[in-house]
């Protein structure tokens, strides 16, 4: 299943961030002169010491940060403030606390720039609850909901308005062990039903050799891409696989 | 306690049904000078009176009419006030001086002022009510409009929202818990005010009717005024909690 001949979809070139200095703090170097492509379609993992900007990275993406150098090309072209073929995933859900689950993933269709396409909100609102197994919490707030179910509604969100990336900010970070090893499975589900591209930011190595085609190895900051690597093993992959632990010690040793 | 299971609304009224019954008995008994402390049977034979006669209605609506007259005031103004300061930055600089230097002030200190520029009449009991229940109405829309999760606002810019449609969709309802606090308090603080400024200055209200009674000696009626006071002020915010289960059903006291 890896190596998707897609075309290239995003590309970081030469991208550098730097914070200005605040209240009497030097500046901050986050990103130094990054290079990074990510084609379509791809599952592309981003793993990293702590604080090394992961997460900026796809602050970038979405466009929610501007690079002080350098540019972050979307189809070709530069980004230049966020948008719908472009969602982001975060580490704590970013619900809509009064609105219900159905109206969570409604809430995108509904709005003035995305109405007209054509598309049944109704219906797609039960499709995205069926392909994240939330049919029967449609009136449910997210208060009402486990840590799983709220992030497999906010990925319901997230494709409600028809992304091209889905950015995913450490989304299983916070889910306890057994969780996290579904939710793994249901990502991968989805990614497969969609065909969605994905960039899925993660501290666990294992997790990213389990799920992605590839995984890119940044730097302690200012960070840049330290190394990339085609994972290239079938699926499904279990993290006892002992490919799998093999891809995984190599990579772990280039983090120490 | 096997088999004697009662309603909880049944056993919280345990406790004050406890104190009436000793009050009553101390009373009877002689343990106490009932001059100073009649038994509550005297206070609710005397509010039988009070209604009968009409007094209290006429003493009711005075001050009723004032504490709505200055709540309402104090919640249009603290809403609009507290919502500009949390989004303007020159509004806030402007007005939080001003409002910090009011603020510790008791509006009772005002109030000889408020009856020098507005009369005996309803004018002076309105206009202190209102500044007094200005301040947490202004400073909980303030709190709720800063203490919005940025990711919720980004989310919705990712999905393709206008700024209008953030100010509407995410800005106001995320802020209407903690308006909905502060209108609470508001009412309170007014209930508060309206008596002690009608035991200052007025020819007519509760605050009167318990002060006259005090002075001509008729303990009893002090007490059937209490009464009526803590009632009201009991069930309107009895009233408030429902109106928040229903307006705010999404909302989770505990989380916040």
């Amino acid at each position: 299943m890896s190596g998707h001949p897609g075309r290239e979809l995003v590309r970081f070139d030469g991208v550098t961030l730097t914070f200005p200095s605040a209240q009497g703090r030097d500046p901050v170097e986050v990103v130094r002169r990054l290079d990074l492509e990510v084609r379509a379609g791809e599952f592309v993992a981003v793993i990293g010491p702590s604080g090394c900007g992961k997460s900026t990275l796809l602050s970038l993406l979405a466009g929610y940060l501007t690079p002080t150098s350098g540019r972050v090309l979307f189809r070709g072209l530069p980004i230049s403030c966020p948008g719908r073929e472009r969602m982001m995933v975060f580490q704590q859900p970013a619900l809509f606390p009064w609105l219900t689950t159905a109206e969570n993933v409604a809430y995108g269709l509904k709005l003035k720039a995305n109405r007209g396409n054509g598309r049944n909100i109704e219906e797609t609102v039960a499709e995205m609850l069926r392909l994240v197994q939330l049919e029967g919490f449609a009136r449910h707030y997210p208060s009402d909901l486990s840590g799983g179910m709220r992030q497999r509604l906010e990925i319901a969100r997230a494709l409600a308005v028809d992304p091209q990336v889905l950015l995913m900010d450490e989304p299983l970070a916070a889910l306890d062990a057994l969780t996290r090893r579904t939710m793994q499975r249901e990502v991968l589900h989805i990614w497969e039903k969609t065909r969605k591209t994905i960039l899925f930011v993660t501290h666990d190595i294992d997790e990213a050799v389990v799920m992605a085609d590839r995984i890119v190895v940044m730097a302690q900051r200012p960070t840049f891409v330290l190394e990339v690597e085609d994972v290239g093993l079938p699926r499904p992959r279990l993290r006892e696989d002992p490919e799998v632990g093999k891809v995984a010690r190599r990579l772990s040793t280039l983090l120490e | 306690m096997r088999g004697l299971v009662l309603p909880r609304s049944a056993v919280r009224l345990i406790g004050p049904l406890t104190v009436l019954a000793a009050w009553e008995l101390a009373a009877r008994f002689g343990l106490v000078n009932t001059l100073l402390l009649p038994p509550p049977s005297k206070a609710f034979a005397d509010l039988e009176v009070l209604v009968s006669s009409g007094y209290l209605w006429k003493a009711l609506y005075a001050s009723l009419f004032r504490v709505v007259c200055g709540f309402a005031l104090a919640v249009s103004v603290g809403v609009s006030l507290g919502a500009a300061m949390a989004r303007i930055r020159l509004v806030n600089d402007f007005f939080d001086p001003l409002v910090e230097l009011l603020r510790p002030i008791s509006p009772l200190a005002l109030f000889p002022l408020a009856i020098l520029w507005f009369g005996i009449g309803d004018g002076s009991k309105v206009f202190v009510i209102a500044l007094a229940a200005s301040f947490p109405v202004i400073l909980n829309t303030f709190a709720g409009a800063r203490s919005i999760d940025a990711n919720l606002i980004r989310a919705s810019r990712s999905l393709g929202a206008s700024e209008i449609e953030i100010f509407k969709g995410i800005v106001l309802p995320a802020s209407l818990p903690y308006i909905f606090t502060g209108v609470r308090l508001a009412w309170g603080i007014s209930l508060i005010v309206i008596i002690a400024a009608e035991m200052i200055g007025a020819t007519v209200g509760m605050g009167y009717m318990v002060l006259e009674a005090q002075q001509t000696f008729r303990t009893e009626r002090v007490f059937a005024g209490i009464f009526v006071i803590g009632a009201i002020g009991f069930a309107t915010d009895l009233g408030f909690r429902r109106l928040r289960q229903w307006l705010l059903p999404w909302y989770r006291e505990t989380e916040n």
